[in-house]
């Protein structure tokens, strides 16, 4: 199984500079960050899933399908208990159906949804050298740059390394699930040593190898792989700054807010 | 060529150049080792002994120098010495003189050391950060500052020097063991340092991947690389210049390889495998050297004359001459209900390929298996399923009888204990006993019952003195001891053991072997993964050979070494004392088993 997300598909996306993509995730963070209102949301989630048939980042969201359908769930239900405007269909002392909580939270699940689904499509589609390449066009620092990336790198070892101690503690008879929501915290103990041992363990391996092979050698190291802005990524900015300024405007209008509607 | 970083008083010497030849060859015209140590002492802050104590050891231009011991000896602390990782990357005191080329390290960092000494780490899965083969042969290019047309004009001969043309666009987490390793030489290569240092490069591997580092190795060699190789296995040291062996950090033998490898009481001593042939040479009286099963072949036929010619009582089917005692199968099945039944399982992880293709075996009390085959053809993936932590998407597992799908994995687990490889993944208790209760505590066993397992299996295991330990201040074999023990507590009747001696010495190797067969002994069957040879030939009694997700062979461990067709296609090399054996037309099992059997035949 595949520990990165990156699909090698060669997609128009894919090509894109990384400048480009990196830009393209700030605006697409930037339209969801304006927005409230589902149906305002719903055009980005159309331009999402049209991004995902393109660039065949189809597995990356079937391998996060739970996560996605968990958070737009609980997101909504969390809004019901504490959104409590509108006129009740359902009042309990914790649930306050109403339409504008609803849409309120159904709002916030699908924002939440789609800022994970503008990472999963740019994690899809950018390797990681060129999110480094790309952070430091913009002026990130190298060594900052290269730690974010790694950061990106290694989060699949050691979540890989948290399975595997689930299983070895499971084996042990160990039911994680006994509990209230504290105690099942507690419970998590038998994991986190091992995984935070091993992460230790592991990042200090890998800094040694890194100075190994010259890191910090260089502040400004050079680039094996060159990164020209051609005509389609001229597109790309500009259909990139017109989504931005429409959903600016949507905001500004106050079309995207709930309480508009 | 000069690498043209920002640091160029580090930059290699004046280097030959070559097409294909791997890296920078040995300084032509110069009178300085390529490496050397002077009177170096290391100690590790807290320690209570130096890592190294006064050290002094050279390294000659294009020379090989094998080095040997027990963990903790001080090896890698001395290949760490040759970049500056050691001490520039470990808290302690260092005293001493390191100089490349003639030239004294001095505050260097360990990254201004990359162009001139490259460092090739054991755990390969930490020293390959990018998304490809190509960028990761680029990445140490990069941070010297080479310009991108010289980056790229290196890649390719980087990639053919280990062999892996074509693989520019490969993402390194989806190759092989073998493959990944030559992808962590070849970065390093690439910056063409004079010296190269590998620190137990192919503890992890299969034995094909084994023999491509190796063979790689070999090849840098005859290219005039200056090389410095870790490595727990005398044998695959034979063709270096000279052998260093450690001891608690003090060299205690230097010399060439005929005149170390016949010393084995001292190798054993310092934890070191020695090699099938001497040891065989030395069972049957002949103080000599081989390099080579010819050698050995010789040198045994001119001592024993009336030995049957090469292949004689091996028929053409490839079945052990069964009229002789040794070569008759030791396949004992117990007649005994299978405390594992697998039919028809198949398995595929989602958007992946068929991992498990129609496996079926079945596995009884007492029985002794090893599941061998290449990386990646389904062994652990079949192991999980058997304890349940996979779901088989056809067919049928049964676990004592009962269809494991209605079992949680703690219910299995009362059954079939599953160690893991790496014993680090399950270890966190505070003190080794705690960690060894872990289990039982699970099960809502009562206090004494649980203080009563723990102090049986702290026995078993010989660590009944260290209970009120630190785990993770044990070694590494105390720690897979451990591990093994907290299993235990649960009283299986099955232990599945997958790789129990990556990454232990060879007498940390022998310790945990024996108390495997002591448990074996007791009845409790054992189930082990592994890609060691000798363990396969020494402890199990039965082979289930796997490739691409299907059985290939189940049967007596002697009849699969006698099948060369089994062996060639299966990643695994027999043991040497086999292959030896196989000369004179017997299938032994070890060294002792064929000195006995000359002997006999005298």
């Amino acid at each position: 199984m595949p520990i990165y997300l990156y699909i090698d598909h060669g997609s128009v996306v894919h090509r894109l500079n990384p400048t480009v993509k990196v830009f393209a995730l700030f605006v697409m963070f930037w339209s969801v960050y304006w927005v409230d209102h589902p149906l305002a949301l719903l055009p980005l989630g159309a331009l999402m899933i049209v991004l995902a048939q393109l660039t065949g980042a189809w597995p990356n969201f079937y391998r996060l399908r739970w996560l996605f359908i968990l958070l737009i769930f609980f997101t909504t239900l969390a809004w019901m208990v504490f959104y409590r405007k509108g006129p009740a269909l359902i009042d309990t002392p914790i649930i306050h159906l109403s339409r504008a909580s609803l849409t309120f939270g159904l709002g916030r699940g699908l924002k939440l949804a789609e800022l994970l689904a503008t990472s999963v499509l740019f994690l899809s589609t950018t390797k990681v050298e060129e999110f480094t390449a790309g952070l430091a066009r913009i002026g990130v620092p190298y060594r900052v740059g290269f730690a974010i990336t790694l950061a990106f790198r290694l989060a699949p070892l050691f979540i890989d390394s948290a399975l595997t101690v689930v299983q070895a503690q499971s084996l042990r008879g160990y039911d994680f699930n006994r509990g209230g929501p504290l105690e099942r915290v507690k419970r998590y103990v038998p994991v986190v040593v091992p995984v935070f041992m091993g992460a230790l363990r592991k990042a200090n391996n890998m800094a040694m190898a890194l100075e190994a092979r010259g890191f910090g050698m260089s502040a400004m190291p050079t680039s094996y792989i060159d990164f020209p802005i051609r005509p389609r990524d001229r597109v790309a900015y500009a259909l990139l700054i017109g989504l931005a300024a429409i959903y600016f405007l949507i905001y500004w209008t106050g079309y995207g807010s709930i309480s508009a509607k | 060529m000069k690498p043209r970083g920002p640091h160029q008083a580090l930059a290699a010497p004046d280097a030959r150049e070559a097409p294909g030849a791997i890296g920078v060859a040995v300084e032509q015209g110069t009178a300085h080792p390529a490496a050397a140590l002077d009177d170096v002492t290391f100690t590790y802050a807290g320690g209570d002994r130096a890592a190294l104590s006064h050290v002094t050891f050279a390294l000659g231009a294009g020379e090989m120098i094998g080095v040997m011991g027990a963990s903790g000896a001080g090896k890698s602390t001395l290949v760490k010495c040759l970049n500056r990782i050691v001490p520039a990357f470990e808290d302690g005191a260092f005293s001493g003189v390191v100089r490349i080329g003639g030239r004294v390290l001095g505050d260097e960092r360990v990254c201004d050391a990359a162009p001139i000494v490259g460092m090739v780490f054991q755990d390969f899965e930490a020293q390959l950060f990018s998304t490809n083969a190509a960028h990761e042969i680029a990445f140490a290019m990069e941070q010297v500052g080479m310009p991108r047309e010289e980056i790229a004009a290196r890649i390719a001969p980087a990639l053919a020097a280990v062999g892996l043309i074509g693989f520019d666009d490969r993402d390194p987490t989806s190759l092989s063991g073998g493959e990944k390793q030559r992808l962590a030489i070849a970065a390093v290569l690439a910056l063409r340092p004079a010296v190269v240092a590998l620190d137990e490069p192919t503890t992890d591997l299969d034995p094909e991947g084994k023999a491509e580092v190796f063979a790689l190795i070999r090849r840098m060699r005859s290219d005039g690389l200056s090389l410095v190789v870790i490595e727990h296995e005398a044998e695959e040291l034979r063709g270096c210049d000279r052998i260093v062996i450690l001891r608690e950090g003090e060299i205690i033998v230097h010399g060439a390889p005929a005149e170390v490898m016949t010393r084995l009481d001292l190798l054993e001593d310092c934890g070191v495998h020695p090699p099938d042939l001497n040891r065989v040479l030395s069972l049957l009286g002949i103080a000599a050297h081989a390099a080579s099963i010819d050698e050995a072949e010789a040198l045994i036929r001119a001592r024993y004359t009336n030995l049957p010619a090469r292949g004689a009582s091996i028929d053409s089917g490839g079945a052990p001459a069964l009229a002789d005692p040794l070569a008759a199968p030791t396949d004992d099945r117990a007649s005994a209900p299978p405390i594992v039944a697998v039919r028809d399982l198949s398995f595929a992880y989602p958007y992946g390929p068929r991992v498990l293709d129609g496996v079926s075996l079945t596995i009884a009390a007492g029985e002794f298996v090893a599941i061998i085959g290449q990386n990646g053809s389904g062994k652990t993936t079949l192991a999980k399923h058997l304890v349940g932590l996979l779901a088989p998407a056809a067919g049928t597992i049964m676990i004592d009888g009962r269809d494991r799908a209605a079992l949680r994995p703690a219910e299995t687990a009362a059954t079939v204990g599953y160690v893991f490889q790496n014993p680090d993944h399950q270890i966190f208790a505070a003190t080794v006993a705690d960690e060894v209760a872990f289990g039982p505590r699970n099960f809502g066993l009562d206090a004494a019952e649980i203080a009563r397992r723990s102090d049986e299996v702290l026995r078993a295991v010989n660590l009944d003195t260290l209970g009120d330990r630190d785990p993770f201040l044990l070694s590494k074999g105390e720690r897979q001891r451990l591990a093994v023990a907290s299993v235990l507590a649960l009283r299986p009747r099955m232990l599945i053991l997958d790789e129990p001696t990556t990454g232990l010495d060879y007498r940390e190797q022998r310790r945990m072997m024996a108390l495997v067969g002591d448990l074996n002994r007791a009845g409790i069957a054992i189930v082990m993964i592994t890609h060691t040879p000798w363990l396969v030939a020494e402890y199990a009694r039965r082979v289930v050979l796997m490739r691409h997700g299907r059985v290939t062979f189940d049967g007596a461990v002697r009849t699969f070494l006698a099948r060369d067709d089994l062996l060639a296609g299966s990643s695994f090399r027999a043991p040497e004392a086999t292959a030896l054996g196989r000369r004179f037309g017997v299938v032994a099992l070890g060294p002792a088993e064929l000195a006995a059997w000359i002997k006999g035949r005298a």
